[in-house]
């Protein structure tokens, strides 16, 4: 590797003029990072942050009830941690798990870093920052288990452990809205980032399925089923978000039988999820027309019936292709709540806005929308982890095409 | 095993495809067809297992006459194995879960004996070493092998190849041609779509020679060869030889 000294020189101050350039952006940058942290340090005051830090969490939720979200997120700190461990810990097509690689070495560290200083930094209560740290710790305890003994797990259990997770959504939907015991806490007193979550997950885990049956149905030989689709997707795509979401409260209520239509909360999480189906469907569709239709007639050639070999044989193929563009969908989805605010939802956005209509805080704008760039950035750069490394463990070889494969080891016929 | 009556195709783009075409092969024979491009042959072939469907005619396989009827159709399939030009194995399983995909969800038969079955298949097409890779990391020559395996996987009665050595590199030809040929001296009755002269001469019951959607000449090889009747026969095995 070339010293640094002289790799600077030649990408930064090759001629002259390379090097006045240079310059002036470095001392731009400079200026503009100092005047940055002397905001932050020196005239920024945090106490709006402090002071609001339940609000933005979770909205005016009861507080003697929030202990169940604290268990919620307890319980999915313990699960994030046991699928992460058994994602490098277990061997998987013939290669060795590897534990601890580098960057996961990295990220625990980030994240005990970050209990360990952003707490105090905001000044949270010493109960919330106790709780803090032993959710860190739960995670991480958990993720070094799963990643030692993984092996060790017999392969029986090893299948039903994906299936925590749909489990752990029901139970996590129970522990919020209540029943089975608990006190009801209707949607309306949900807020903040619990809310923002909980539109963005729910919307994320149906638009999935729904995109996929739609991007089917448009490539269906059924004039009725392809026509149907066309529209469906056409028209939502042509349609601005927020007049959907206007028309979703509006509509919603007339079109179905009195009673059923769900509360302002639920119709604003169908219609993101309906939106986000009409997307999907497009990545996905692009993911279909990527399999060579001799997949299917080879698939049908063997006798299997359609159905299956559109779940054996062409889905898997298709969505491996269209995963990257599904998830940037589910990027943008989850920062697409922020437009319910417009429609009077207490979520991040909403919730900051309220904060700062508050006299106690005014012109504190500029902490409270870094706090929320930030909040989002860390949802979405989790986001898009995860599915990077589902796609590194879906793609364990990148060809599809069968005839421009290379040889591995041709074999002596 | 097939008997096909006067099957004519048309596309939707108003091309005559298959112009009343008739053949019968018996169980235990190897009928080779050949043509040049564009005459239907393989639109012919895949008529069989009804992955081109046609107009006129009537086509019976192993009993069962082929109509819309999706069920008959998914029985036919079941006994009726293909090869594909592109080999078109499933480049998301391992070798051996191409071979036991099928025999587990459609013959519902259990998986454990199916990959012992499947082991011994690719053992036969000398590739078992292979059987926990991935399609994309073998080369054609070995991938054409597992198709084959992948159809014999299936039990079937008979077997289409569609031009089953056409998308190799010559150096691979020979030991797609070899396991073909084993299977034949096994009594596979197959139906062979193929350039492939030698192959037909040494192992073809009958050669029939398709231009333009019919059926111009049938014959056992060495007269087809040697002395065929037809001019457009002739014409062809100039070109090609």
């Amino acid at each position: 590797m070339e010293p640094l000294i002289r790799r600077l020189r030649r990408e930064l101050f090759a001629t002259p003029l390379d090097g006045l350039v240079s310059i002036a952006l470095i001392a731009l940058l400079l200026a503009a990072a100092t005047a940055f942290v002397r905001w932050a340090l020196l005239q920024a005051e945090w106490a709006v942050i402090q002071a609001n830090s339940t609000l933005f969490a979770v909205g005016r939720y009861p507080q003697e009830q929030q202990w169940r979200l604290w268990l919620l997120t307890a319980l999915l700190a313990a699960a994030t941690g046991l699928s992460w461990g058994l994602l490098r810990g277990l061997p998987h097509r013939g290669r060795l798990g590897r534990p601890w690689p580098p960057n996961d070495r990295l990220a625990a560290l980030v994240l005990a870093g970050l209990a360990l200083a952003v707490p105090p930094a905001l000044g949270l209560q010493p109960a919330i920052q106790q709780r803090w740290w032993l959710i860190t710790a739960l995670l991480l305890g958990v993720r070094w288990a799963a990643g030692r003994w993984a092996p060790a797990l017999p392969p029986a259990l090893r299948r039903w452990i994906p299936l925590l997770w749909p489990v752990l959504y029901l139970l996590g939907m129970v522990l919020i809205s209540g029943g089975l015991g608990l006190i009801q806490v209707p949607p309306s007193e949900w807020g903040g980032l619990l809310l923002t979550l909980m539109q963005a997950s729910f919307a994320i885990l149906l638009c999935f399925p729904l995109g996929i049956l739609l991007a089917l149905g448009r490539r269906s030989e059924l004039p009725l089923l392809r026509w149907g689709s066309v529209v469906y997707i056409e028209f939502i795509r042509g349609a601005p978000l927020i007049t959907l979401l206007f028309l979703g409260q509006n509509l919603l209520g007339f079109l179905l039988p009195g009673g059923m239509a769900p509360d302002r909360v639920w119709r604003a999480a169908w219609v993101l999820t309906l939106f986000a189906a009409a997307y999907v469907a497009e990545a996905v569709r692009a993911g279909l027309a990527a399999v060579p239709a001799g997949q299917l007639e080879a698939a049908r050639s063997l006798g299997l019936p359609f159905p299956q070999a559109l779940i054996h044989v062409v889905l898997p193929q298709a969505l491996r292709v269209a995963l990257p563009a599904t998830v940037g969908q589910f990027i943008s989805l989850l920062q697409d709540t922020t437009l319910l605010s417009l429609i009077g939802l207490l979520e991040l956005l909403g919730t900051a806005r309220a904060v700062m209509a508050n006299p106690a805080f005014l012109g504190r704008n500029a902490e409270v929308y870094l706090v929320l760039a930030v909040l989002f950035w860390c949802c979405c750069a989790a986001l898009g982890l995860g599915s990077r490394a589902l796609e590194t463990r879906l793609n364990p070889y990148t060809s599809t095409n069968a005839t421009t494969a290379t040889p591995a080891a041709p074999a002596q016929a | 095993m097939i008997e096909a009556r006067g099957v004519e195709k048309w596309y939707p783009n108003g091309f005559h495809a298959l112009r009343g075409v008739d053949l019968t092969v018996h169980k235990g024979e190897v009928v080779v067809i050949m043509g040049p491009s564009g005459s239907g042959k393989s639109t012919f072939i895949r008529t069989f297992n009804a992955l081109e469907d046609f107009q006129k005619g009537s086509i019976v396989v192993d009993g069962i006459a082929l109509s819309d009827d999706v069920r008959q159709i998914e029985a036919i399939r079941r006994e009726v194995g293909m090869v594909f030009q592109q080999f078109n194995l499933f480049p998301h399983l391992t070798v051996l879960e191409n071979l036991t995909l099928a025999p587990v969800l459609v013959r519902k038969r259990a998986r454990a004996e199916v990959e012992r079955q499947a082991l011994e298949l690719l053992e036969r097409v000398g590739i078992h070493e292979q059987a926990r890779k991935y399609p994309g990391q073998l080369s054609g020559g070995q991938q054409q092998r597992v198709a084959i395996a992948r159809s014999l996987c299936m039990e079937p009665r008979v077997m289409l190849f569609d031009e089953p050595t056409s998308a190799l590199d010559p150096e691979m030809v020979q030991e797609v041609l070899e396991v073909m040929q084993e299977l034949a001296r096994e009594g596979m009755t197959m139906v062979v779509v193929t350039h492939e002269l030698r192959f037909a001469r040494r192992v073809a019951s009958r050669v029939v020679l398709m231009a333009d959607g019919e059926v111009v000449e049938e014959a056992p090889p060495e007269q087809f060869f040697t002395s065929p009747r037809h001019e457009r026969s002739r014409q062809f095995l100039s070109q090609i030889g």
